[in-house]
């Protein structure tokens, strides 16, 4: 009989992972909280570098599961653990025995009503970068105008402030707001664009690229300082502030359109999940992995594995790396028992 | 009762002659030095309170109040009130029915100043009357009143706990010393007072204690040394005195009058400010009262501290506690004599030297162009520096004004000029006052009749430094309120329950509390914090702080979060920006100010 | 003294190695969250005082790290406090301005 692995999550690293436990010969067991797979990659547009459609992305993924048990609108609500095996009761009444949990529970938005001074939930005219993604792939927006002439890009929103409670780089935000700019270049060619950074962490494989496009083919302005607060016009227009920081100057500029770069903090659910399995969890609120080098997917608890953006932010191709490796490393896990 | 020592006097009250002695010297010497401390004003203003029946009358209400009967105390803490006026009050009497028996029975003694004291030492009963019985019967009586009061002292030393006191302060050497004295008067007093029972007569409490020594003592050989001690204990405790805590026991019987008088703090040292810090208790309710002691941080940054360290001269420390203060006011508010910790604090702040001093001078006069005046009144919002970074609440106000109709203004919608209350209260008054006279010409010129204000820190500059002349400042609260009596707006109920936060600035800072309320009742289900109103808690987000870091302002923010959760209400309301973006941080429900709560619960016609 | 008709322009380069750095140390002490800006600029972006005197508690830090005049920037301050409150660092930048004009 193949051996049961519960993977909390069906996201892109649960999926990826489960796609491999299956070659490997194993019975993936997928447990997903909303009613689609595919977790945030689902929902956006477009996916840096190559400029995939993650639609597509997602699709081929859970095409190459479609025969691994999903429960889809399931969580966990609780786990009784005996020694060498975990009994998971799910919500919708089954109760799971395995000999190994991945946790690949993702991470959750930044929630951008949390930085009062910018706006996000009080001014109409000021969208997330995953409200943004969303209205890319169709859905309907109010908060956008029709032909902004100016759009404003704010990056580290919730990341890298202690006020935020999130001390920690989300490391794709400033490439997503390079990408973005160019996507709303691309629709609105007579609008000005405006990047407003802390520093430019471009660091993967053709990021620098972006840049360099975005600089010369798209003409997007680069303002080196954080926006500390956004204003509104009796018209409705936003007026960002923030200081030239390279010139020492304050700068103040009026726009149509303000996207909030929220980073990446930590699955609201992480706690909970952490509590039922006795997890580490660490000061950022992500799960804390055995050490952040060698041991990534290792977890306090034998025979709990991690997977993806649970233990901290990252990009699509580390959260995929990781789910490859951690299937391998189940496989051993398996093989020395 | 006749005389039984003809010269009326003996060796062993010259302790007692001598500190007391000490005691009245240094006394009267620091009273002249605090009035020649005083300026020339406040003398004036102490004498006239003087002689105005009033306050004559007021004066000793308040001290037989506060200091023999602790009326305050009482309502905080039933044990800790009688503790202390059964002490107070029946010393006072002890001294009282001594001078009367002096009085009654060996007239021609009354003018020997330790008579009253040591009166059963010096008589004889010759007879039994009513009278004398009488008068021993409350001697006894009182006696046993401190001496319980002492039992629970002690038992409070041990175990501050039984007494609600989570943490108390730290007593030093000499307030030891003067502790230890004051204990031992009282039983001391008894045994000597019960081995000469026998002579000069005595009650319920000195009679049977006569007897019952006397089966396995020699009185008569006992008799002196008792009296010698009792005298010797006495002498000690006047001697420390004025080195202890126990100053203040003289020191608020100057307070009291003072602050009848009406007189400020006007110096970090001299004056009032010494008579504030002499009139300190250190009994230490402030400690746990102080925000800044969650989680059993800063404790020796409250107020009690500070005026130890005021009386001890350690300028490093008394620069420590100053600087580190929320300024929330909540010691003031449950200390028993109304030292005004904040205002030291503000003093010493004001104090400090600078190197340098910013100036103002450049900054542009008149941005408000006066709008033609209409009908209406015109209203100019000011919504102050911290609601810039919380737009929600400017936005809030604003859509209330116009949704009700008035002829408004945001004054600072594009910024403006601080109102002046952070200078302040770091203790740069000049440089404030600079701000103060910017705006208030700002103001004037706009041509509004009302200044309203949505934060309650520049509510309370508003209030206290201005003068806008006929311009009336109100703080947006009762403004609403009026809105909602005169039919401008109306509102839904709403079913979500709200635990309010009284700010600081506003509730103990513009005592503000009902108005809130009043306003939130009308809109949604209110639950209240365990500690709320005077008693409320500070977010930890206070200005009024310089040197506490973020870290130790979480703790903070966090211990108050926790008072206003045990509520159990749905989400946090307050009227301020700086507690909301401080709450915001931590809490884990929604933490919405008043006028964002009202205008999405206006009806739109 | 003799006109040549031509005058040296002195060096704009920033000295460190003749750096005085006793006033920033000094600041550190006090106030240890000095040392964990960023630069970020949150700090003089949301300045009052910023479009008059060039106030930013950012270049205050650099300015005494490179041993630069910080008086002018100063010289508007009203400590009104929404430095402190938009830094994502959580800097003590009004005891950094009180303890920078004590020891000026």
């Amino acid at each position: 009989m193949k051996q049961n692995v519960v993977i909390i999550g069906g996201g892109i690293a649960g999926m990826e992972a489960a796609n491999q436990l299956q070659l490997l010969g194993y019975n993936p067991i997928i447990v997903e909280q909303e009613s689609a797979l595919g977790g945030h990659v689902a929902q956006w547009h477009k996916l840096f570098p190559d400029m995939s459609v993650a639609r597509d992305v997602v699709g081929r993924m859970s095409k190459s599961i479609a025969s691994t048990n999903v429960f889809l609108d399931t969580r966990v609500v609780s786990v009784k653990s005996s020694r060498s095996h975990y009994t998971l009761s799910l919500s919708n009444g089954v109760d799971v025995t395995t000999r190994v949990v991945l946790i690949a529970t993702g991470f959750g938005l930044f929630d951008a009503r949390k930085k009062e001074e910018y706006g996000y939930g009080v001014y109409d005219r000021v969208i997330t970068n995953g409200d943004l993604e969303q209205w890319m792939n169709g859905c309907a927006d109010s908060r956008i105008p029709e032909s902004p002439r100016s759009l404003g890009f704010v990056h580290c929103v919730g990341s890298r402030d202690l006020k935020a409670g999130n001390n920690q780089c989300s490391k794709v935000c400033c490439m997503t707001a390079v990408k973005q700019a160019i996507e709303m270049k691309e629709l609105f060619p007579d609008s000005e664009l405006y990047c407003f950074y802390m520093d430019l962490r471009l660091f993967g494989k053709k990021y620098e690229d972006f840049y360099i496009n975005a600089q010369r083919d798209f003409g997007v302005h680069f303002v080196r300082g954080r926006v500390s607060e956004v204003g509104e016009d009796i018209d409705g227009r936003l007026c960002v502030k923030a200081e030239d920081t390279l010139l020492g100057k304050p700068l103040k500029i009026h726009l149509d359109l303000l996207v909030l770069m929220a980073g990446m903090v930590c699955h609201p659910q992480t706690s909970k999940v952490a509590e039922m399995l006795r997890l580490d969890v660490g000061n950022d609120g992500f799960f804390k992995s055995r050490d952040n080098l060698a041991n990534i997917q290792e977890s306090n608890q034998d025979g709990v594995f991690y997977a993806g953006a649970c233990t901290g932010a990252k990009t699509i191709p580390e959260t995929l790396a990781e789910a490859r490796a951690v299937a391998l490393r189940i496989h051993s896990y398996f093989n020395n028992l | 009762m006749i005389d039984r020592i003809p010269s009326g006097f003996h060796p062993f009250v010259i302790p007692f002659l001598l500190g007391m002695a000490f005691v009245l010297g240094y006394c009267a010497f620091g009273l002249f030095r605090i009035i020649k401390q005083l300026s020339w004003k406040e003398r004036r203003k102490l004498a006239v309170s003087l002689i105005t029946p009033e306050t004559v009358v007021k004066n000793i209400r308040d001290i037989f109040c506060d200091c023999l009967f602790h009326v305050k105390l009482w309502k905080r803490n039933k044990l800790l009130g009688y503790m202390h006026s059964s002490i107070a009050f029946g010393w006072f009497m002890l001294i009282v029915l001594g001078h009367l028996e002096v009085i009654l029975f060996v007239p021609k003694r009354i003018n020997l100043f330790y008579y009253p004291i040591f009166f059963n030492y010096f008589v004889a009963e010759d007879e039994i009357t009513l009278r004398g019985s009488l008068l021993f019967f409350l001697m006894d009586f009182f006696l046993l009143v401190v001496l319980s009061g002492i039992v629970l002292a002690m038992i409070k030393r041990v175990s501050s706990r039984l007494f609600g006191m989570r943490r108390t302060a730290r007593p030093s050497f000499l307030n030891l010393v003067g502790l230890y004295a004051l204990w031992a008067i009282f039983p001391l007093r008894l045994l000597a007072e019960s081995f000469t029972a026998h002579i000069s007569g005595g009650s319920f409490l000195t009679i049977p204690a006569n007897w019952v020594f006397r089966q396995f003592l020699g009185n008569e050989l006992n008799m002196l040394p008792t009296w010698w001690a009792y005298s010797i204990a006495l002498g000690v405790f006047m001697c420390v005195l004025p080195f202890t805590r126990y100053m203040h026991i003289p020191a608020e019987m100057l307070l009291i009058p003072m602050r009848n008088a009406g007189l400020k703090m006007v110096d970090a040292r001299k004056g009032f400010t010494r008579v504030q810090v002499l009139s300190c208790p250190n009994c230490g309710v402030c400690v746990d009262a102080c925000p800044m002691s969650a989680n059993r941080a800063n404790l020796k940054d409250c107020t009690v501290y500070l005026t130890r360290q005021v009386r001890r001269g350690n300028e490093r420390r008394i620069e420590q506690i100053s600087d580190k203060c929320l300024m929330c006011g909540k010691c003031k508010e449950v200390c028993q004599v109304g030292v005004d910790g904040a205002q030291l604090r503000l003093m010493q702040r004001a104090r400090r030297q600078y190197g340098f001093s910013p100036d103002f001078s450049n900054l542009p006069q008149s941005q408000i162009i006066s709008s033609s005046s209409q009908k209406n009144e015109k209203v100019l919002y000011f919504g102050g520096c911290m609601t810039q970074l919380t737009p929600a609440i400017g936005k809030s106000v604003e859509s209330i004004l116009r949704k009700s109709g008035v002829d408004y203004e945001w004054m600072d919608r594009e910024g403006g000029i601080c109102c002046g209350r952070p200078l302040y209260t770091a203790g740069r008054t000049r440089e404030a006052e600079q701000l103060v006279q910017k705006n208030q010409e700002i103001i004037k010129n706009s041509g509004a009749k009302v200044l309203l204000v949505s934060c309650p820190i520049c509510y309370k500059m508003f209030l206290e430094h201005y003068d806008l002349n006929d311009i009336r400042v109100v703080h947006y609260v009762p403004f609403m309120l009026d809105f909602i009596a005169s039919g401008k707006i109306q509102l839904i109920q709403s079913e979500v329950s709200y635990v309010f936060h009284d700010p600081c600035e506003l509730g103990r800072g513009c005592g503000m509390y009902d108005e809130p309320r009043q306003l939130l009742k009308r809109v949604a289900q209110i639950r209240e914090a365990e500690k709320n109103r005077e008693m409320s808690v500070c977010c930890g987000g206070s200005l009024g702080s310089l040197s506490l870091d973020f870290a130790q302002r979480e703790k903070i923010t966090r211990a108050s979060l926790d008072n206003l959760c045990g509520s159990g209400a749905d989400a946090i309301a307050t009227a301020c920006p700086l507690c909301k973006t401080t709450f915001s941080r931590y809490s884990d429900r929604p933490v919405r100010d008043l006028a964002e709560i009202v205008d999405e619960l206006i009806i739109d016609n | 003294m003799t006109d040549f008709g031509f005058s040296i322009s002195k060096s704009a380069t920033i000295d460190m190695d003749a750096v005085d750095m006793e006033l920033y140390e000094r600041v550190c002490r006090q106030v240890p969250s000095a040392r964990i800006c960023m630069s970020c600029g949150s700090c003089s972006a949301s300045c009052v005082a910023a479009p008059y005197s060039g106030m930013s508690v950012r270049k205050v830090i650099l300015a005494l790290q490179r041993g630069k005049d910080v008086r002018t920037m100063l010289s508007n301050c009203m400590l009104c406090g929404k430095c402190s409150m938009a830094c994502p660092r959580g800097v003590n930048t009004r005891n950094l301005i009180l303890t920078v004009c004590r020891n000026l």
